[in-house]
């Protein structure tokens, strides 16, 4: 079938800055990536007792990352600035964070850069449509790249764009004609947890939504964005998260953003379902707004009933909440 | 490894990264004693703020040894936890019905009794 990615991932890996890089495949004999440091990984995964699908550990994914480890570590490779993990078409990106902050040795050896995920902008709409995964993929995106936009109909980028803000309105999308993007700006940090919103996408801002329309779209992933009236209380927010996680963390597909807890700069908090990064306390603020900005995807849950939770844990996290925007994807 | 109970205590739950991640970006531990005091201090307070939740399922948390939770239930019965990852599903089985703050009969509870406190707050 071929959704374009191995073109943009042997374009990128192209890059000068990208050369100290090993890829892991599933699979090998891909045209193209010869020339990288290439190991495979055939998706094996442990489940742990809980049952939780995102909480798994990608076995082969840790004895590739230990032995890389190893071998870097003996002089038998040089030093590795980038594992690129490349996945099976409908593949969960979740387990792969798992394994990566939960290990011991692994968690402070790599650090999870971001997650890339492609839309093929030919049969993006059909599979959106069609596989739940490929919703996932896009929810647990940092930058999306729409592959193939040369041959697809005019219209049918911009279309996708609107249809992938949204889902998750964090996330950098990227046009790539003839597998073909910019390396360096594909992998520079995002400044800020919002993108510009796309021509012709229509959220549903302040106003609040009728019961009616809000239930109609909820089992479809939609996003939620949020401010707080003032700073928040960092540890009150954690057992307001954590709790939610426990009670609805399969439909929670991500919580992005930052949040202003009173110090100097703000935390940057991501996490898709269960998985949750190490959050990161920044010095400063990246720009002059210093207002708490998070990002709700899920299903099977409304904005209206995320912002009455908050609003109940008011006297402990101490601020309540505000939307900003809640889209529901066409 | 934690030579009380064998466990990675480089296993921290998200909710506990602050106080080591502040830590290790000031280059310094300080004294050992300063970053246990400030370690225990927020186990504290996260101990604290969960029970202004837990209270609602009859359920108590508190700190074990300084490294874990212990969560009791008033009737004798009490686990031990890691962290607020473990904790929600432990609290879930010993209260025996589901725990989720978009539950609106938790809510109500609570509007009703932080109000109440509000309330006595500002006569006084």
């Amino acid at each position: 079938m071929g959704s374009g990615k191995t073109t943009l991932l042997s374009k990128v890996l192209s890059a000068p800055s990208l050369s100290n890089t090993a890829v892991l495949i599933n699979e090998f004999g891909k045209v193209g990536l010869d020339h990288h440091l290439l190991r495979r990984a055939d998706e094996k995964t442990i489940l742990l007792g809980n049952g939780c699908v995102c909480c798994t550990t990608r076995e082969d994914l840790l004895r590739t990352l230990l032995e890389l480890l190893d071998e870097e570590g003996r002089g038998e490779l040089p030093t590795l600035d980038r594992v690129v993990v490349e996945t099976t078409g409908l593949a969960d990106p979740a387990p792969i964070l798992f394994t990566v902050f939960s290990h011991p040795v692994l968690q402070h050896h790599y650090r999870v850069d971001l997650v890339i995920s492609t839309v093929d902008a030919v049969n993006g709409e059909l599979h959106l449509n069609l596989n739940p995964e490929s919703i996932k993929q896009v929810a647990a995106a940092d930058a999306i790249v729409l592959t193939k936009t040369d041959i697809a109909v005019a219209g049918a980028a911009d279309a996708l764009r609107v249809r992938l803000y949204g889902i998750n309105p964090s996330a950098r999308v990227f046009e790539a004609p003839f597998g073909e993007v910019d390396p360096d700006e594909l992998l520079r940090p995002a400044a800020n947890p919002y993108e510009p919103r796309p021509p012709g996408a229509n959220p549903e801002g302040a106003d609040p939504d009728t019961p009616g329309e809000n239930a109609r779209h909820v089992s479809r992933t939609h996003s939620t964005s949020l401010t707080f009236d003032g700073p928040i209380n960092w540890t009150a927010f954690g057992v307001w998260l954590s709790m939610l996680l426990h009670a609805r963390g399969e439909d929670v597909l991500r919580v992005k953003g930052f949040l202003d807890v009173g110090e100097t700069g703000p935390v940057l908090l991501n996490g898709v379902q269960h998985v949750v990064h190490p959050p990161n306390h920044l010095e400063v603020w990246p720009d002059n707004d210093h207002r708490s900005r998070l990002v709700f995807i899920m299903r099977g849950i409304r904005s209206d009933e995320l912002l009455t939770s908050l609003e109940a844990f008011r006297p402990l996290v101490g601020a309540g909440p505000r939307l900003l925007e809640a889209n529901v994807p066409l | 490894m934690c030579v009380l109970c064998g466990e990675f205590v480089s296993q921290l739950h998200w909710t506990d990264r602050h106080v080591e991640d502040q830590a290790r970006a000031a280059g310094s531990w300080g004294t050992a004693g300063d970053y246990q005091r400030t370690r225990r201090r927020d186990r504290y307070y996260r101990a604290k703020l969960t029970n202004e939740v837990l209270r609602f399922y009859g359920l108590k948390v508190g700190d074990w040894a300084g490294s874990k939770y212990v969560l009791r239930d008033g009737k004798g019965r009490s686990e031990l936890v890691q962290n607020l990852g473990a904790l929600w599903p432990a609290a879930q089985k010993l209260a025996g019905r589901p725990i989720d703050p978009l539950d609106p009969a938790l809510q109500a509870a609570m509007c009703e009794a932080f109000n109440i406190n509000a309330a006595s707050t500002s006569k006084g």
